[in-house]
């Protein structure tokens, strides 16, 4: 009797074991994956990590372009209880038009959408009023939103991005794959209140690197107010402003008007605003160019300041067309005077002396036709003609028949402003907290003039500024070398040339240490006052006088007010009456079309690069004048190109800085004689 | 007429059925009976009961660990999504700084409190020395 309960216990027991064991084996394994699912869909929670996109700064650490996280809303339509009910209650939410969005909420329930982005990056206090709705079909996202805090300043160097943070433009579009961050994902295991309890990594996050730039936020500023100022009051199209450090080729300013505002979506309207004048639209650079032209006769004829040119009274025939100074009258003058004046038939003049071979090589030394190669996208090489017609060698001499971008001319500048190298231009300080080094790696140093023919093209450039066409551009306390440049505008429809100028000004100061290059150019200028002399000299003087004072550079000649007389000979027209038929440079795209995008290795003395990581000296060692007389030290001063303030009389004793050391920009020796 | 119930065994037990076998208790007197003291079953008993404590000790220390992991757990998930916040909030600060130190802005301040630009060279920069005195740059 008793066997027979026990009998039936043990099978109820069984029975019950086996049931429990069916079930634990459909749980665990037949159906194992969905309830895993369902576990993780309501213990897990999946926290996205974000990496956000680099900040950009300029050289003082102040941001540039920033991003930072947003809150974006989407609902799911299909589990709307009612669709009139929720766009009402969304479109006072989020203060958006009620009607738009319920039309779009219809469409989507109607093709069963499941997923509708209201709106994208709202407000703190729109989240918070959505959070405190608690209804399971509104959906909140967090996404970076790039901005710019400085608004329009650089805005033409820092480009923009789009709705994905991709960059489109400037700096954002050239450096990508730097800045561009990556996101990374959490899986966190929760609590019944949400609350995390432990988390676990999927992906890192890899934030972008950030980018600093040679820009100098300051003087960026006073270059962006004053090209504005300049075009509005000279009624131009647009302007441009280049500040460039010679010896290192760092650009503290690269100034565009029109400009735009990248926290704004681009409008179709916006695409002139939008173009960086000053990196990708080539010009006519006029008689600006006559800086090349000497430099070349410097070098290659025996042609010295004094040498006498042939001006011939401010005309001169040529083949099929008249050329016209325009200052009547010029005879026989010396070929700093030619630079002074700006005289066009002296410029010829020379640039026949030169002949056309030297003239295309020295061209092209300059790096003109070429792209610098900035770290900028859309940039323009300009244009050099390869095949040269009858009057061209006269033409490009005086800056026609050859088209420049006003970086190129800040970089051909600095050849004579750094003792004769081409240094590339260059953006970028440093990349991911790396300093980036000055100049390219691996390319030697390019010396484009000799150190005599840079001090004598300083001290003719200096005359422009003194007592020719670039009287405007003279500094308190600082020696100025410079040109000024006024080129007609050729009319493509016409095919002639128009009475609207390209205004233009390069420049560099202090004369014996250059410390910084400025190139101003200003476009569709008109009349006189349109001339560079009138136009673009002014914004030199102001931003140049701005950067000097900014860069703490030592004044290099007595504070004196500078006295400009009230009717400037601002006159260096490039004026040319030729054939119509023929193309004009930035018109035609027959054989000389894009140059090559890598810089051509310029033929000239090479001097040894320095080594990686080792700091390239920023100016000349000062020389040991100990022992020396005034005299001896004056003439050694001068053919290094120094400046010296001697003290005293009789033979140096004490001088500083002291020798070997490496003078910086501007930097005056000082030399205390005593017997 | 009630049959009177015949007046049942105390010491009898209840019949099994069917069967005509009876089983009666036996009758014992314990009043007299002494508890003999074992030392031996005393001593088995404490230790019967130490062994349970120290069990539920040791489980009791176990489980500590993990209430402790999870409540660590809970202190640094809460730690890590503050550290996100404080990062954003961080990021919204510096872009605030970064709007109200506007070129622009700064410019129009200076010219509401009559402020000018220094001339160059007018600006002389203070260092500090070794011996804590600050002194002018020249």
């Amino acid at each position: 009797m008793v066997e027979r309960r026990l009998t039936w216990l043990v099978r109820i027991v069984l029975l019950w074991g086996a049931a429990i064991f069916l079930k634990l084996v459909s749980l665990q394994v037949l159906h194992h994956q969905e309830y895993a699912k369902k576990a993780r869909m309501r213990q897990e929670l999946v926290v996205p990590l974000p990496g956000p996109r680099g900040t950009i700064y300029d050289r003082s650490g102040q941001p540039l372009a920033m991003s930072v996280p947003t809150v974006s809303v989407y609902i799911n339509p299909l589990k709307v209880p009612d669709l009139e009910v929720a766009s009402d209650l969304l479109a006072r939410a989020l203060h958006i038009d009620r009607t738009p969005l319920d039309d779009a909420m219809k469409l989507a329930y109607e093709n069963k959408r499941g997923f509708l982005w209201v709106k994208r990056r709202i407000e703190p206090d729109e989240a918070k009023c959505l959070l405190d709705m608690h209804r399971e079909w509104i959906f909140l996202e967090q996404e970076p939103q790039r901005h710019y805090p400085k608004g329009t300043l650089a805005a033409h160097v820092l480009g923009s991005v789009d709705f994905e943070e991709t960059g489109n433009a400037g700096i954002e579009k050239s450096l990508d794959g730097d800045l561009r961050g990556e996101d990374g994902q959490m899986r966190m295991l929760t609590d019944v209140k949400r609350r995390g309890i432990e988390s676990q990594l999927d992906a890192e996050a890899h934030p972008g690197a950030p980018i600093t730039l040679t820009i100098d936020e300051r003087l960026q500023f006073v270059a962006e107010r004053e090209i504005a100022a300049a075009v509005e009051a000279h009624h131009a199209v647009s302007g441009s402003v280049v500040v460039m450090v010679p010896t290192t080729g760092e650009l503290l300013a690269v100034a565009s008007y029109p400009t735009y505002d990248p926290n704004l979506p681009p409008q179709p309207s916006e695409n002139f605003a939008r173009q960086n004048h000053a990196v990708s639209v080539p010009f006519e650079p006029g008689s600006c160019f006559k800086v090349i032209t000497l430099s070349a006769a410097l070098e290659t004829t025996h042609l010295t300041p004094e040498s006498l040119i042939n001006c011939h009274g401010g005309v001169l025939a040529l083949p099929g067309r008249v050329v016209h100074d325009s200052h009547a009258g010029l005879g026989i003058i010396p070929m700093a005077m030619v630079l002074a004046k700006s005289s066009n038939i002296g410029a010829i003049e020379v640039g026949m002396r030169v002949g056309q071979q030297n003239m295309m090589e020295y061209m092209r030394r300059f790096g003109f036709g070429q792209k610098t190669g900035i770290e900028l996208p859309a940039e323009s090489g300009g244009k050099v003609r390869k095949r040269w017609g009858t009057t061209s060698l006269a033409s490009v001499s005086m800056g026609q028949e050859v088209s420049v971008t006003t970086l190129q001319l800040a970089q051909a500048t600095s050849i004579i402003a750094n003792g004769g190298y081409l240094v590339r231009p260059r953006l970028v300080l440093q990349k991911g907290g790396q300093t980036l080094p000055a100049g390219r790696q691996g390319t030697p140093k390019v010396r484009v003039l000799k150190p005599d023919t840079v001090i004598t093209m300083r001290n003719m450039m200096e005359g422009v500024v003194l007592h020719g066409t670039g009287t405007a551009a003279r500094l308190e306390g600082y020696s100025v070398g410079g040109k000024t440049g006024s080129a007609q505008i050729f009319d493509f429809a016409s095919k002639h040339y128009t009475h609207t100028y390209n205004g233009s000004f390069l420049g560099f100061a202090p004369l014996t240490n250059p410390a910084i290059v400025v190139v101003v150019s200003l476009n569709g200028t008109h009349g006189n006052a349109g001339f560079g002399g009138a136009a673009a000299a002014p914004v030199f003087h102001t931003v140049a006088a701005e950067a000097l004072r900014i860069l703490e550079v030592p004044k290099d000649i007595p504070d004196e007010p500078v006295l400009v007389a009230a009717k400037q000979d601002t006159d260096d027209l490039a004026i040319s009456e030729g054939d119509p038929d023929e193309p004009n440079i930035l018109q035609d795209s027959d054989e000389d079309g894009e140059p090559a995008a890598p810089p051509a290795p310029i033929v000239g003395p090479l001097v040894p690069a320095p080594r990686n990581g080792e700091p390239e000296a920023a100016g000349p060692k000062v020389p040991d004048f100990r022992g020396m007389s005034m005299r001896e030290v004056l003439a050694e001063a001068t053919a290094r190109g120094l400046t010296v303030q001697p003290d005293g009389s009789g033979v140096a004793r004490v001088q500083k800085p002291p020798a070997g050391a490496i003078l910086r920009q501007g930097e005056i020796i000082r030399v205390q004689f005593a017997r | 007429m009630a049959s009177v119930r015949a007046e049942r065994d105390p010491f009898q037990l209840r019949a099994l059925p069917h069967d005509d076998v009876f089983f009666y208790c036996k009758r014992i007197d314990n009043s007299r009976l002494v508890r003999e003291h074992d030392v031996r079953a005393h001593g088995a008993c404490w230790g019967a009961i130490g062994g349970a404590a120290a069990v539920l000790v040791l489980l009791a220390g176990l489980l500590s660990f993990s209430v402790a992991n999870t409540v660590a757990g809970y202190k640094l998930q809460a730690l890590r999504a503050e550290e996100r916040k404080l990062q954003d909030e961080s990021r919204t600060l510096d872009l605030q700084a970064a709007e109200l130190l506007r070129p622009d802005r700064l410019v129009e301040l200076a010219r509401k409190q009559n402020m000018v630009t220094p001339s160059s060279q007018q600006v002389f920069h203070l260092e500090t020395r070794a011996d804590g005195t600050v002194a002018m740059v020249k």
